[in-house]
């Protein structure tokens, strides 16, 4: 009995722990949400009801340019790595591949090396190369920072694949073309999918590598948000941080698959 | 075995070959594009921060004239008291998150299937909320003006507001905060496949909690314990953005310094490249001794 009365101590204990890490993890994006409505210039207590910084952010030319820069960036590095991300993964499926691990390095070193490394090196290479910086430069940063997350999210999803059905269509003089996009890209799309949001995210999210590749005059939103700060003209950021959060509370509570892709990715 | 048959096997293990060198050609193939990209955006560029880290500064720019001042500064006191400071947060963001995130670990694994996925939503949901904005939201939370001191001295718990914003103590709290989820979830998911019968096989024996827990739950989540530590660690030697953000300027970390080397004007290529370098080396040892102690581990497992 004093076992399980002890039992019950620890289970309260993470519970507690639980509860704490929660609050912890939410406070401060909840207190950002509700004063993008506080009627006031500066953060100080509550002044009142507002959606002026919403209007005001509609009207803001910097951050629509910002805004959509960060999406032309994230459409076309998730598109670029996310093939590049298919073709590795059905490569190394061979388990005999006398590249494998040459390829499997090269894939998972930038992993564990810090962000900031990455900026540096690019930085140093498009000087040494005198390529002008902007929306080409930042680009290809983030196809090199994407490619290994699709190319390890696909991958692992071909790991489990199910090779009796592409075996039993060849059996029944399947042409490859066909095996291809009627059992395997469909077994892959799940692996797909879930590589492709994580290249958006994470394309999105990035403010290290870019900083160091984008040139004056072309901001993303992370980019631009920073800016901001420093300057300390901060009205307009609640209110665009409330958008940017509710967009992604919009794709973990909407959609099912989409929240079991994003667990999986990770 | 005939003549005949010995052909026949010859002749099969030939197309064998052969399907299997096609093969090969079609993974490279397959593989190239990728390949390509990363030799020339991850290794090419590496190879220029050697070079850099050997030719002299210019303001704006380099000149390519061979010098070794780069890595003798580098190993100057003010420096090697950079990378002294950038140490000391890493393990002590990794020491905290490790201590906060193994009981929530532990309390989503040993959760009802059903809510399992529920509370493991709730970890993801800031991982993927934009870095930049979860930071400047602590700003807010706890700035000399912000919504903490504001409730603290409404309560009565304090007449002065804190000065928590702009100190080293902000910086942690916000590294921990930004980098629980990395400890969370590998945690989680090494403790979601423990054999909890084994606990109690223990128990029933006479184990209390404490021995169990020491004896059973950690020896076998030491894998999990080693991918949080390293998806923690490596990431916050180099932060810059949240000490840039919520730090003060007397404390200079890494990044920052880096960062600065490199966009501050008069610019420092070769010392921002020797930094880079230097810190690249650590993590290559770090992740050399991680990986063997996990094949200690592993080969201690099997026996």
């Amino acid at each position: 009995m004093k076992q399980l009365s002890a039992s019950r101590f620890y289970k309260g204990m993470n519970l507690t722990a639980f509860t704490l890490v929660m609050i912890f993890l939410y406070i401060p994006i909840l207190i950002l949400v509700i004063f993008s409505f506080n009627d006031a210039k500066i953060i100080t207590g509550w002044k009142g009801f507002t959606l002026k910084y919403y209007v005001q952010l509609w009207g803001n030319q910097s951050i629509k340019e910002a805004f959509r820069n960060t999406m032309l960036i994230a459409g076309l590095s998730t598109l670029v790595s996310t093939v590049l991300g298919v073709l590795t993964a059905l490569g190394l499926q061979n388990k005999k591949f006398s590249g494998r691990k040459l390829v499997s390095a090269l894939i998972y070193v930038p992993l564990v090396m810090p962000d900031i490394l990455m900026g540096v090196s690019l930085a140093l290479l498009f000087n040494f190369t005198r390529v002008n910086t902007g929306m080409f430069t930042v680009l290809i940063a983030h196809i090199t920072f994407c490619i290994s997350y699709t190319v390890i999210v696909i991958n692992s999803r071909l790991e489990g694949f199910d090779y009796s059905l592409v075996e039993a269509a060849m059996d029944l003089g399947a042409k490859p073309a066909v095996i291809f996009w009627k059992i395997k890209f469909p077994l892959m799309l799940p692996g797909i999918i879930a590589a492709a949001l994580l290249a958006f995210t994470l394309s999105i999210d990035d403010f290290i590598i870019t900083f160091f590749t984008s040139g004056r005059g072309f901001d993303t939103l992370p980019i631009y948000v920073e800016g901001t700060i420093r300057r300390g003209t901060i009205t307009t950021i609640n209110s665009l941080s409330t958008l940017m959060i509710a967009f992604t509370l919009f794709l973990v509570v909407i959609t099912k698959r989409v929240r079991k892709a994003m667990i999986s990715a990770l | 075995m005939t003549r005949e048959n010995k052909q026949d096997w010859s002749r099969q293990n030939d197309l064998v070959k052969k399907a299997d060198s096609r093969r090969n050609l079609a993974s490279w193939a397959l593989s190239a594009p990728a390949l390509f990209w990363l030799i020339v955006f991850f290794l090419v560029p590496y190879l220029i921060v050697v070079i850099y880290s050997f030719l002299t500064p210019d303001i704006y720019d380099v000149k390519f004239e061979f010098s070794l001042d780069a890595y003798r500064q580098a190993f100057n006191s003010a420096y090697l008291n950079t990378f002294l400071q950038s140490f000391k947060l890493a393990f002590l963001t990794t020491l905290l998150c490790l201590l906060f995130g193994f009981p929530v670990a532990y309390f989503i694994a040993r959760a009802k299937d059903k809510t399992k996925n529920a509370l493991l939503v709730f970890i993801i949901i800031p991982f993927w909320t934009n870095l930049i904005i979860r930071i400047f939201s602590w700003r807010i939370f706890l700035a000399y003006n912000g919504v903490l001191n504001d409730v603290l001295m409404n309560i009565g718990l304090i007449s002065q507001p804190l000065e928590i914003m702009r100190t080293d103590l902000a910086v942690m709290l916000v590294m921990v905060y930004v980098y629980l989820p990395y400890m969370i979830l590998p945690l989680y998911s090494v403790l979601e496949k423990l054999d909890f019968t084994l606990l109690h096989a223990a128990m029933d024996l006479g184990a209390n909690d404490v021995k169990a827990f020491f004896h059973i739950t950690l020896p076998l989540s030491v894998e999990g314990i080693f991918a949080g530590s390293l998806l923690v660690f490596i990431p916050s030697l180099g932060a810059y953005l949240i000490p840039q953000l919520v730090g003060n300027q007397k404390t200079l970390y890494l990044g920052q310094v880096i960062t600065y080397k490199i966009k501050n004007i008069p610019r420092n290529w070769p010392m921002a490249s020797a930094l880079s370098l230097t810190l690249l080396l650590f993590v290559a040892l770090l992740l050399f001794l991680g990986y063997m102690l996990y094949k200690h581990q592993k080969s201690r497992r099997i026996a």
